[in-house]
């Protein structure tokens, strides 16, 4: 039992660790923007979509992530400078209804397109690496690639973010807007850099993610729920605290379909997100990476 | 008269189109009849949502889940031989407790959390609805016994939403909806001028989700079929938001001319297009809350067509405030006996508010520190000191806006340990605000209205806006009745925080800083008022100011803070010779004021 359990475990940590990959984007533009994105998660699933089809035309992973990025980069900058920064000029009720209305709108596109162009069919790209067999454990070598590959990208997000010009003008911005601004952040470039930064890490996420599950052009809002719960739990803005939030979220998960049934494992993260809210309306964590 | 017959017509038009949707069985074809069921079922949810956004500011986003649990509902208990009539009870009842359960972890939140959570709702409902087999049939749903009823839930889905636009025309004219336009604007001030929220919120939220729950009965009912993903599917949920909002939130006939815009272009495009439907209307909706997110009734062609869909009849609502007369607040033509007030007789003997240790830490920053403080009837109390000293903390532990951290606070011989922030308000105290905080997106006058109205129980909201008038002539906004709070100059905005406090009906009144930016003789007149209010109206009245030559003239005597502590009180006289008083406060600024003032 105890194998099962390792095994659970580590598959947990490895799915947690990529939640925590589609929070960061989420987190940032959240943070910094202010702007709820619904079609956040539903990026991640097209973006998926594309990468199975550019693996069934024979380009390997790396290539699939290297093409990938900076389309998703070049989208995200242009989806905040096209359709959200005019609403930022309107009064509050106006500029959070606007927002809501364009992101749910942009989420039913990219669904709706995606399933027209290449099927609602679940796909993924299948490659398979063998396993290690530890004792009774066994654990597939791409579940630890791919847990490896979160590790970098999470320490390369977080380099970014403390050490860059950049990183440091997003955290600026999130902490105090006006003040940042007097410091020189020129803050419409900052927002559609940090849409654009935002769409990129999910492309990243998204290559990751179709390589172990499976993605349809529908599954993207469970994820946007996801990552949305781990940066109330973790903190807005807080990297590793999203980072901590995302495993503890795969775990869960993983446990609730070890110990209880796999059909409610999709619940965890909305009840969790439900209760953390009623018990602290503020989340856990308010300071910033 | 003319608002009257214009009245009569509307009333006459709407009643026409609900006879004729009633008669449509009679003759328009099937596919018509089920076309028009769908959009009164839209209108129904898109109406019933708008109570709690557009009137309230909460976006429920989950309001989808109530349709769900009433389809749910009503037709487990039709599958079990229920009788139809008790089917749809069972179906509002059991979502009103549904709805009185979520409302209060959910209300905890405000803004986008609030949203969020809302929405999180709906994969929450769907999963339960899967994954509670034993009772929901799980993904294969639930089969109704087969009877014709298209032609019966028509006429009921007809009788539903007439009932919604009803309710939106009576709700809308209601005191209720004050407590709900407050809220939208400010919780706090709403509460600390005597308005009970929490209850509120829960209210409105039950009446949304039974009219909710009704139509997904009748849907239910209607289709005799229900699985997980209609009545919670995510795309399907967000349509009647998208509705309301393409319309016009907040707007009466917002909702219906949303529903009526996109369901037809829904209906266009199942027609027209084999594929992309749905891209289709999603960049519909992309494209309204790119260019016009206030929807369409707000969209300025619209306005230009001057539309007398406006919410609220009396003034402009929304958009351009009257242009104002130069020159902030004008003289006040009107005497204080022309309040609709009743004076009290004063008994200088009565403790009015007592102070007793009363503590107020943020953190270890000691904001009030160890207060003792007693005033009496009738007196005119002086609060001073400098920035930080705790003042306004102070009016902010006896108003209840914080909750203090040791000590107690007796107010007209009652600890308001065991009351709440709104009933502090009723047993009459009325404070403004430092940096005021109208209700910016109501009128002058209804922001005076709303205190009147919580004052008395059985003012309608036309005779509180009459008598909202006078507050404003004494306090010399008559010319700003009808403007948006918002649109207020900053020496109004203090003029108007006067008139709603005076609008509690307080005994005790607390004044933070109202006459600091006024003219000499602004500041004369102000002063004059707070005489007043002593002299003819048997006010009690703690000020808070700085400006020393006015407190000079009205206050019996004088309370000096230094870093949360009481360091002097006694006559203003006695005051400004004292030595601590001096070095805490005064300084070089004695000097100075002297200069300035006298």
């Amino acid at each position: 039992m105890i194998e099962v359990f390792l095994q659970v475990l580590i598959g947990g940590v490895m799915l947690g660790g990529l939640y925590a990959l589609v929070a960061f984007g989420l987190s940032l533009t959240y943070g910094v923007v202010h702007i709820l994105d619904f079609s956040h998660g539903t990026l991640l699933a097209v973006i998926g979509v594309i990468s199975s089809l550019l693996y069934l035309a024979g380009l390997n992973p790396l290539w699939i992530a290297l093409i990938l990025v900076p389309c998703a980069f070049a989208y995200g900058g242009a989806f905040y400078f096209a359709l959200l920064r005019p609403l930022g000029s309107r009064g509050p009720f106006e500029s959070t209804v606007g927002t809501v209305l364009v992101t749910v709108g942009a989420l039913l596109i990219l669904s709706d397109v995606t399933s027209v162009l290449a099927g609602a069919t679940p796909k993924n790209i299948p490659i398979r690496l063998g396993v290690y067999i530890i004792g009774d454990v066994v654990i597939p070598r791409m579940q630890l690639a791919i847990l490896l590959a979160t590790a970098l990208l999470t320490l390369a997000i977080h380099l970014v973010l403390t050490r860059t010009w950049f990183g440091r003008a997003i955290r600026a911005v999130t902490q105090e807007q006006v003040a940042a601004q007097l410091c020189g952040v020129r803050s419409v470039w900052l927002r559609t850099m940090t849409f654009a930064f935002g769409a990129g890490t999910v492309a990243i996420a998204a290559v990751l993610y179709v390589l172990t599950y499976p993605v349809d052009p529908y599954m993207g809002f469970g994820l946007t729920v996801k990552a949305f719960t781990i940066i109330i739990l973790g903190g807005i803005g807080n990297l590793p605290g999203a980072l901590v939030a995302g495993i503890l979220l795969g775990v869960a998960e993983g446990m609730t379909g070890l110990y209880w049934d796999t059909q409610w494992a999709p619940a965890i993260s909305v009840v969790l997100l439900l209760v953390i809210l009623a018990v602290r309306p503020q989340g856990f964590a308010r300071k910033t990476a | 008269m003319n608002a009257g017959r214009m009245q009569f017509v509307y009333g006459l038009a709407v009643s026409l189109v609900i006879v004729g949707l009633a008669t449509m069985p009679y003759f328009a074809s099937p596919y018509m009849i089920s076309f028009v069921f769908t959009v009164l079922i839209a209108y129904t949810l898109a109406q019933s949502w708008d109570w709690v956004a557009g009137e309230m500011g909460y976006i429920n986003l989950g309001h989808y889940c109530f349709y769900g649990v009433g389809a749910y509902v009503f037709s487990l208990a039709l599958a079990s031989h229920t009788t139809p009539v008790l089917a749809l009870i069972w179906a509002v009842l059991f979502t009103a407790v549904v709805a009185v359960a979520l409302a209060f972890p959910l209300f905890r939140l405000r803004g986008d959390y609030f949203a969020f959570a809302t929405l999180a709702l709906l994969p929450l409902a769907e999963i339960l609805a899967y994954n509670l087999s034993s009772v929901t049939n799980g993904a294969d749903g639930i089969m109704l016994p087969a009877h014709d009823v298209r032609n019966l839930t028509f006429m009921l889905a007809v009788g539903l939403s007439a009932l919604a636009f009803l309710a939106s025309v009576l709700l809308d004219r209601s005191r209720f909806a004050y407590t709900l336009r407050g809220i939208r604007n400010d919780e706090l001030v709403l509460e600390t001028m005597g308005g009970r929220i929490q209850s509120a919120k829960t209210k409105i939220l039950v009446f949304s989700a039974g009219f909710a729950a009704l139509a997904g009965a009748l849907q239910a009912w209607q289709l005799s079929y229900i699985d997980p993903p209609t009545v919670f599917g995510l795309d399907v949920a967000l349509i009647p938001i998208a509705m309301a909002l393409l319309g016009g939130s907040g707007l009466l006939w917002g909702p219906l001319v949303g529903v009526l815009v996109l369901a037809i272009i829904q209906q266009w495009l199942l027609i027209n297009l084999t594929m992309l439907n749905a891209t289709v209307y999603g960049a519909i909706i992309l494209f309204i809350g790119r260019y016009m997110p206030g929807g369409i009734l707000r969209a300025s062609w619209v306005e230009k067509l001057s539309m007398a869909c406006r919410q609220r009849s009396n003034g402009p609502a929304t958009g351009d405030a009257v242009p104002g007369l130069p020159g902030g607040v004008h003289a006040a033509a009107a005497a204080i006996s022309s309040l609709p007030l009743v004076p009290q007789a004063v008994d200088r003997q009565t403790v009015v508010l007592d102070c007793r240790k009363v503590t107020k830490a943020f953190g270890g920053n000691i904001a009030v520190d160890a207060l003792d403080l007693r005033v009496h009837q009738g007196e005119i109390v002086g609060l001073i000191g400098g920035n930080g000293s705790g003042k306004t903390t102070l009016f902010n532990c006896i108003s209840k806006a914080f909750e203090p951290t040791s000590g107690g606070i007796v107010l007209f011989g009652k600890d308001i340990r065991s009351l709440r922030r709104d009933q502090i308000a009723r047993i009459g105290v009325g404070r403004t605000y430092q940096i005021p905080r109208p209700f910016g997106d109501l009128t002058v006058d209804e922001n005076v209205a709303i205190p009147l109205m919580y004052q008395d129980p059985h003012l309608r909201p036309s005779a509180a806006l009459a008598q909202a008038r006078k507050f404003l002539d004494y306090v010399g906004l008559s010319t700003r009745t009808g403007s948006l709070a918002e649109g207020l100059s900053l020496q109004e905005k203090k003029a108007l925080e006067l008139a709603r406090a005076l609008a509690c009906r307080p005994k005790l009144l607390l004044v933070d800083e109202v006459a600091s930016g006024l003219t000499p003789a602004e500041v004369a007149r102000f002063t004059q008022h707070i005489r007043d209010m002593r002299d003819e109206l048997g006010m009690t009245v703690i000020w808070i100011e700085h400006i020393f030559s006015a407190l000079a003239q009205v206050v019996d005597r004088v309370v000096v803070l230094d870093h949360g502590r009481l360091i002097a009180d006694g006559p203003l006289a006695e005051i400004v010779r004292d030595e601590r008083v001096i070095k805490a406060y005064l300084g070089s600024a004695h000097a100075e004021d002297d200069h300035a003032g006298a």
